[in-house]
């Protein structure tokens, strides 16, 4: 074909491309829920534990800490962002210790009567009157006189104090010109996004407006504000783990360039093999887009690495071509072997569509789409636009007295038996878990940001991460009555040390018939006004202070028992609003708990309520989710091993054969597991990723070892083309293998040890007499 | 005879010194200046180390009452932030402060804590006797502006809060003594309220009358008899 007409083919190839990226991306969404890519849950526990993760009160709090400034600039500091984020629609409450809680209660005075506990126990008589009259003559004389005196008439018994002080966070940081410091002197701040913890588009938005806020107010640009907590460690994430991926990715592109020039000395295969594998990605997306309309971040980073095994084809279509022949004819020389790998590997990423996990599927769609694609775009697209070789890859200096000595190296039987049974061994027995479970082992969040996380917990007594209680009833109501008739228990549990503090729902908000009970315990006007004339004879009150306290009681009795719904909308709703949550078809109450010294003592209370009571343990919850995750995912890739199995045994006529390439893919798989188990690695999900993908390579190397060509020049091309994939491969992971990412890292090192062990073993496992030209 | 010696009026942040300086002032430019180290015996006589213990009488003027309450027992200096004051009569509450906190006790009951901040009285009380019995004058700086006049035989330290929080709910904090004693401090809330606390000797001496009108108790706290 003449040079004009492969270029021509060139472009309209690549416009091809370009148009159909074009169109899919204007299609394609991009998501960045997480929820993605967790397995769905099975239990009643993990999907509580998903929307909590997802939607949780905890999760959406950003920890905020302003230093480096005298104490008053700090303060003004708070001030001035609280009053910033007040008006600011991403975030739901924003918190500095400077909202007084007396101030907030006053939201919701006139129900007080019914909201507070004092009408259980007592009646509004002249005794218990003039025992409070009797107390608040006292109180006036003491220090905190005047933080009492503006509620006295209205409220002579303190129930809105009491309701503040039952609503107060049992621990708060110390205040300091009136708002929170931490013991560092840091002004310490809360504040709760409207978006979900784990949603780290809207996370990003939202600390992106918390920081334009902070850095407008006069004098910050002379302290520093530090942000912390879920969602902060999301976009910290992402963005870490972007910016490395893309510094590596430029090294490699680099690398990769100079050495395919250096390889194949032109610039022709620098242009070309690039198509099929962009024809794949583009095709991949297409068929995202088609079947599922938007795909997840991590499916498409995941998916370009998966897909870099497609990178080999046109590679190995270089390396074979020779003088005087066309590229068609090599190309449909090489197809069988070529199929055999696509089918394969193919065969395997099918196990992360049969793992139920949608992320996991996309992936599977993306790649196996993406892999079809390239291959045959390499079949039958590449010879139109590859021009005539001009030098055989066979002459290149050196790769003979290469082939010479791989050829030469001693291959007793013994050796692969005996590091197979050694790599189990160590696979076994080496000391350290073999399964991580911790997902937040593989944060890329450095372990300084996190003990600050938990410092900055601590200082405001956020509660416990690890622990909540789970209260189930049909209806919010009977939520309500629930948390009402364990919070005696709880308190003796608290008495016992079980635990350290709690907060349950009806803390907040009593249920319906308490309330009920409370309020046909208010007298009418006359009966409380003579009791108060009886209350207050011998005390120095004024005649007729406490006027507003009669009509306020008055108006309590009119009232209709506060909703969880009106009692949401006020400002210390939210926290309710954390607590009540409709799951399914019923209510679900969750009771915070703070330092859980033993879980075990809360069985009796499951006892006692049926079942309708348990303790959640969300890290337990969490491994649990993951082992069953991984378990799934191990099954497919079982099922996934033995149809690879098959299929190579199938295309390669025999188990003879066979056993020459699934040999050195099962042991070179076995000493990564064995290098990583003998560092003391755990192995978690992108491991195991990382360990399929490793396998297709490796699959690759040892097909074309395997083949029988009965041409010296043609293994020659043979061990040039795997150079060539194994130095990229190589080059591509063993660069991701410095990263700081913990899971960039994970998939790096893996799959970098992979290919040079799939790519010795391939060598020194392939049947000695084929390369030693003894056929 | 006393005359106004000098309002002085400390600013500064090198605090301690200069209190010191600033005393110095009220007795060097007076009548007594030509005594070298009055100041230093005057600093000297109101400064204590602590622990420091005095006994008190407080009296209330409220405006939700018909009448003056009155309390009286015990003031103790305990050094730095700390201090606490023990009421006898006419019940028993034991209220304690430190480290950013007030805790009240009354009787045996619970005690109540609750932060400083939110009890700007007891921060004004904690403000008034460091002063007053600890000579020192370097806590109060960041909170209230300081001026003194008088002599020796009767003197008057007034503080007037700085921070808009604090003027929220406080108009002045007013000392009066004579020679090296303190006598009365003087509260007057923005609300209105005021209370008036006699310590040392005008304590042990006690009231004249059950509810003393508040005009005929300030005037017995600037006698100078």
């Amino acid at each position: 074909m003449m040079r004009g007409a492969r270029v021509a083919i060139w472009f309209v190839w690549l416009a091809l491309i370009a148009a159909v990226g074009w169109g899919v991306a204007r299609h394609l969404q991009i998501s960045s829920d997480l929820r993605d890519f967790v397995p769905p849950a099975r239990t009643a526990d993990q999907k509580l534990l998903l929307d909590e993760i997802g939607k949780g009160p905890g999760s959406r709090l950003l920890l905020l800490a302003i230093s480096g400034a005298p104490q008053d600039r700090l303060a003004a500091l708070s001030r001035g962002l609280q009053d910033a984020l007040s008006h600011e629609r991403a975030f739901a409450q924003v918190a500095n210790g400077g909202n007084d809680l007396a101030e907030i209660a006053s939201d919701l005075l006139p129900y007080r009567y019914l909201l507070s506990s004092t009408l259980d126990a007592h009646r509004f008589d002249a005794a218990y009157l003039h025992a409070q009259l009797q107390q608040r003559v006292e109180d006036l004389s003491s220090p905190a006189a005047s933080m009492l005196e503006p509620w006295l008439k209205r409220d002579p018994t303190l129930e809105t104090l009491k309701l503040a002080q039952s609503w107060a966070p049992a621990r708060q940081p110390k205040l300091v010109d009136g708002v929170w410091f931490s013991d560092r002197g840091e002004a310490l701040l809360v504040a709760e996004t409207r978006a979900a913890g784990f949603d780290p588009g809207a996370q990003a938005a939202a600390i992106a407006s918390l920081q334009k806020h902070f850095a407008s107010l006069p004098g910050a640009a002379q302290a520093q504000l530090v942000i912390s907590g879920p969602g902060w460690f999301g976009v910290e994430a992402s963005r870490t783990t972007r910016a490395e991926a893309d510094r590596f990715g430029a090294i490699t592109t680099i690398g990769f360039v100079l050495m395919l020039l250096l390889a194949y000395r032109s610039a022709v295969p620098i242009v070309v093999t690039a198509l099929p594998l962009l024809s794949g990605a583009v095709v991949g997306f297409a068929l995202l887009a088609l079947i599922f309309g938007h795909a997840h971040g991590i499916t498409v980073a995941f998916g370009f690495t998966l897909l870099g095994v497609a990178q080999e084809y046109p590679l190995r279509v270089f390396s074979h071509r020779r003088i005087g022949i066309e590229t068609s004819q090599c190309v449909r020389e090489l197809w069988p072997l070529l199929a055999t790998a696509i089918v394969s590997v193919c065969i395997a990423y099918l196990a992360f569509f049969a793992s139920g996990v949608a992320g996991l599927q996309q992936l599977a769609v993306f790649t196996i789409g993406g892999l079809v694609v390239a291959g045959v775009c390499t079949r039958w697209l590449l010879p139109l636009i590859v021009p005539p070789a001009t030098r055989d890859m066979a002459a290149t200096p050196g790769l003979a007295r290469a082939w010479h000595f791989l050829a030469h190296l001693p291959r007793p039987r013994w050796v692969p038996w005996l590091v197979a049974v050694a790599g189990v061994l160590v696979v076994a027995f080496a000391p350290g878990k073999f399964w991580q479970n911790d997902l937040s082992a593989l944060t890329p969040i450095p372990k300084a940001e996190l003990q600050r996380d938990a410092r900055l917990r601590a200082e405001l007594g956020a509660p416990d991460v690890r622990y909540l209680l789970v209260l189930h009833a049909p209806t919010s109501e009977g939520v309500l009555a629930l948390s009402e008739r364990i919070a005696p228990q709880m308190r003796q549990l608290v008495a016992n040390h079980a635990v350290d503090g709690f907060e349950l729902p009806s803390g907040f908000l009593p249920s319906a018939a308490t309330q009920i009970a409370r309020r046909a315990k208010l007298p009418d006007a006359a009966q409380l006004q003579a009791a108060l004339q009886q209350a207050m004879e011998g005390l120095p009150f004024r005649a007729g202070v406490f006027a507003p306290f009669v009509a306020d009681v008055e108006a309590a009795r009119k009232l209709p028992p506060l909703t969880p719904e009106q009692f949401e909308r006020s400002p210390v709703g939210a926290r309710l609003a954390s607590m009540l949550v409709q799951q399914g078809d019923g209510w679900v109450g969750l009771g915070t708990l703070s330092g859980v010294n033993d879980s075990a003592a809360f069985d009796a209370l499951t006892k006692t309520t049926g079942g309708a009571v348990h303790l959640l343990d969300l890290k337990g919850s969490t491994e649990s989710l993951v082992e069953a995750y991984r378990h799934r995912i191990l099954i497919a890739l079982g099922i996934a091993a033995l149809l690879l199995c098959i299929a190579v045994t199938l295309a390669l006529r025999g188990p003879r054969r066979a056993l020459h390439v699934l040999g050195p893919m099962t042991l070179a798989t076995l000493l990564v597991l064995v290098v990583l188990r003998a560092c003391g690695i755990s192995l978690s999900l992108f491991h195991l990723v990382s360990l399929t993908l490793a396998a297709g390579l490796g699959l690759h190397y040892a097909l074309f070892f395997e083949r029988r060509t009965g041409d010296e020049r043609e293994d020659l091309r043979t061990l040039h083309a795997t150079l060539v994939c194994v130095a990229s491969a190589l080059l591509v992971f063993g660069v991701l293998a410095l990263s700081s990412v913990p899971v960039l890292r994970a998939i790096g090192l893996t799959v970098a040890l992979g290919v040079a062990f799939h790519f010795t073993l391939s060598v020194l496992m392939a049947p000695a007499e084929h390369l030693r030209g003894e056929r | 005879m006393p005359r106004t010696l000098r309002s002085s009026r400390i600013c500064n942040r090198r605090i301690l010194r200069d209190a010191l300086i600033a005393f110095a002032l009220i007795a060097s430019c007076g009548a007594f200046a030509a005594e070298p180290g009055l100041a230093e015996s005057l600093l000297a006589g109101i400064a204590k180390t602590p622990p420091v213990s005095t006994p008190f009488v407080q009296v209330s003027y409220r405006g939700v009452l018909d009448r003056p309450l009155v309390v009286s027992g015990t003031l103790q200096w305990l050094g730095g932030d700390r201090m606490q004051r023990d009421i006898d009569k006419p019940f028993k509450e034991t209220a304690k402060i430190g480290e950013g906190e007030l805790s009240v006790q009354r009787g045996s009951g619970d005690v109540h804590r609750m932060p400083l901040a939110r009890a700007p009285q007891a921060g004004a009380m904690l403000a008034g006797f460091r002063a007053l019995l600890g000579g020192d004058v370097s806590a109060l700086q960041q909170d209230f502006t300081l001026s003194a006049q008088g002599g020796s035989a009767h003197w008057v330290i007034t503080l007037a809060p700085r921070t808009t929080q604090l003027k929220r709910q406080l108009v002045s904090i007013v000392i009066d003594g004579r020679a090296h004693e303190p006598r009365c401090l003087t509260v007057t809330d923005a609300n209105g309220d005021s209370s008036i606390t006699l310590v040392g000797a005008m304590a042990e001496a006690g009231l004249r009358s059950t509810a003393p009108l508040e005009s005929a108790l300030a005037a017995r706290c600037r006698n100078s008899q």
